[in-house]
């Protein structure tokens, strides 16, 4: 580019979020390429549709197998479990999936520093990152439904209530995606185990969202928490456009209108504080010299 | 150029030589033994210094087995079960251990740039994973015991142990026969490129399920017959329910006794193949300059 006399450059501030909109959409694209060709290429197209399919049914048949010691099991049960555990495989990549982008950008590929040097936003690079995982996660999501359809799971009569998912599916993944990049701008802040956060956030999920069992086998206190994570509020809103039923318990009491609203209102709030604590704390990070530093881990 | 060495003086010099290259069997055994012990220190004390790898070690495994108590639960089954969940999550601490640590851990060395530090040190790869097998054995100790005590507290498991040697032989047979599987891991980890993280992924959940973990491993059929003979998780946990929950005894497969033999044969064959195939993948490694190549 040359500069003349009476020209001025364009100035583009430095930080995880900026540029106008078009700036975030290239950036998104590019890091969803990318994703894609990280997450995809490691082995043979083979190998990896078989480690997409093994792992999740692996997961579907301990549970089916533990559930199965009390007695043989009725088709209903099947079907909660089975859409719970195929919802949470999506919900596990999208939580886990900014965290581990910009920490396998900064210490195992180390090229957090050019993203820096690039317009590219930080923060749109870590949603593109985290969708496509979720988005793979979602394959085998539809191994685990299709595994249920098989052990004859009835699966809502005339096909999924589509308005029901259109609404449901976009709204539950916004909130945990949003919840992801709010984890990527705390755990890009730590030196020791990182990467082990994510995981430790999702697998709390897990046992608080009524993903294998319904609420009412939680402690009083923590049916409390429950009821407050919108993921609880998706899995059964994905359950009721699938299975066409509702779950037992409290999570069933709720009429759809009322556990759309929520879900609604809990993924309004997180997108309202979710970039504003990704971008304190990239800046933090980088304030403190963290962004480019290896631990090892 | 300097004076060359010939005669009695280039005898004297080839000898010494000799003498300090060619080690007796004492002096090599007492150089293992100095390896392993160097290896195993950093993973009993190293990690006692790190009270953050304490708690993660101790947060994954207790929230998993909260989540498969709360089903038990859902399911309203014997309280027995839940002590065995609570067993068998103590125990799943070695195989995870026995995935991450011993496995992917020279995938990891490598990545690090640490390997290179072993290749050129006079140590055997064998001598260094058998000191990361025996301190890792050791530091999971203290973990499994604490994962014990906090679901007993949590949950009110009870236990009744008529023999306590047979039950420290049963936990010591399968964590003998897990590490020994993790030498043979740790070298298809050496090898494997950006697949290393999904293929431990590949050996929990699904060895879990094979094994017989959380359900009996008769529920498995013919998979789990398979898996008694080649995943030591499943003869180890089978036997650990009969010895500790009694009220389970039924659900065993074999007796205790032949499980425990099942147990020591895979402790030396997966042994022996381990230490061939690591000594095998080092000189391929080394002749093909691949050795000490990243995966990404």
């Amino acid at each position: 580019m040359r500069i003349s006399a009476g020209s001025t450059p364009e100035v583009r501030p430095f930080g995880p979020l900026r540029g106008g909109a078009a700036d975030a959409a290239r950036s998104l694209v590019a890091s969803a390429r990318l994703a894609w060709a990280i997450e995809g290429n490691w082995a043979q197209p083979v190998y990896l549709a078989a480690f997409l399919i093994v792992r999740p049914l692996a997961f579907l048949g301990l549970f089916l197998a533990v559930l199965s010691i009390g007695g043989s099991l009725d088709v209903a049960t099947i079907g909660f479990v089975v859409v719970g555990q195929a919802v949470f495989q999506i919900v596990s990549a999208a939580l886990e999936g900014p965290t581990h982008a910009l920490l396998d950008d900064r210490e195992r590929y180390r090229t957090i520093r050019y993203i820096f040097a690039t317009p590219s936003s930080l923060l749109p690079v870590s949603i593109g990152r985290s969708l496509v995982k979720a988005s793979i996660a979602g394959f085998s999501a539809l191994i685990v439904i299709g595994a249920g359809v098989l052990l004859g799971v009835p699966m809502r009569a005339g096909g999924p209530d589509l308005l029901l998912l259109v609404v449901v599916l976009p709204l539950g993944l916004l909130s945990v995606v949003g919840l992801g990049i709010v984890l990527g701008g705390i755990c890009v802040q730590l030196r020791n185990d990182a990467w082990s956060y994510p995981e430790a956030v999702s697998s709390t999920v897990f046992l608080l969202c009524g993903a294998i069992f319904p609420l009412e086998v939680l402690p009083d206190p923590v049916q409390g928490i429950s009821a407050a994570l919108p993921i609880t509020w998706w899995i059964e809103g994905l359950r009721r456009a699938l299975l066409g039923t509702t779950s037992p318990g409290i999570l069933g009491a709720m009429p759809t209108n009322e556990l759309l609203l929520i879900l609604a209102a809990g993924t309004a709030v997180i997108w309202l504080i979710s970039p504003r604590l990704f971008v304190a704390g990239i800046n933090r990070a980088r304030e403190k010299g963290q962004l480019d530093r290896n631990t090892a881990s | 150029m300097g004076s060359s060495v010939v005669g009695a003086e280039a005898a004297s010099l080839i000898s010494r030589i000799h003498e300090e290259t060619s080690w007796s069997l004492g002096r090599r055994i007492r150089h293992a033994f100095v390896s392993v012990v160097a290896r195993a220190y950093p993973r009993v004390i190293g990690a006692a210094r790190e009270p953050s790898w304490l708690f993660f070690d101790l947060v994954f495994p207790i929230l998993g087995m909260c989540s498969i108590v709360f089903l038990l639960r859902s399911r309203g089954v014997d309280e027995a079960w839940i002590a065995s969940t609570i067993l068998a999550t103590a125990l799943l601490s070695f195989w995870i251990s026995v995935v991450w640590m011993m496995g992917a851990q020279f995938h990891w060395e490598r990545d690090s740039g640490n390997l290179l530090l072993y290749i050129t040190a006079p140590v055997g790869l064998g001598a260094i994973a058998l000191g990361m097998a025996i301190g890792g054995a050791l530091g999971v100790v203290i973990r499994a015991v604490i994962i014990t005590v906090a679901g007993v507290l949590l949950f009110g498991a009870k236990y009744q142990v008529a023999d306590p040697f047979l039950l420290a032989l049963v936990i010591l047979a399968g964590v003998a026969a897990m590490y020994s599987l993790g030498v043979c891991l740790s070298s298809v980890f050496l090898i494997s490129g950006r697949e290393a993280d999904h293929l431990g992924s590949l050996l929990n959940e699904p060895m879990q399920l094979l094994g017989g973990v959380y359900a009996p491993v008769r529920s498995m059929g013919t998979a789990g017959v398979v898996a008694l003979g080649i995943l030591p998780l499943a003869p180890a946990i089978d036997a650990l329910r009969q010895v500790a929950v009694p009220q389970l005894a039924a659900t065993g497969i074999l007796p205790v006794g032949v499980e425990l033999l099942i147990l020591l044969v895979m402790t030396i064959v997966f042994g022996v193949i381990g230490r061939v195939l690591l000594a095998h993948i080092e000189r391929v490694g080394r002749a093909g300059g691949k050795l000490l190549a990243r995966a990404d």
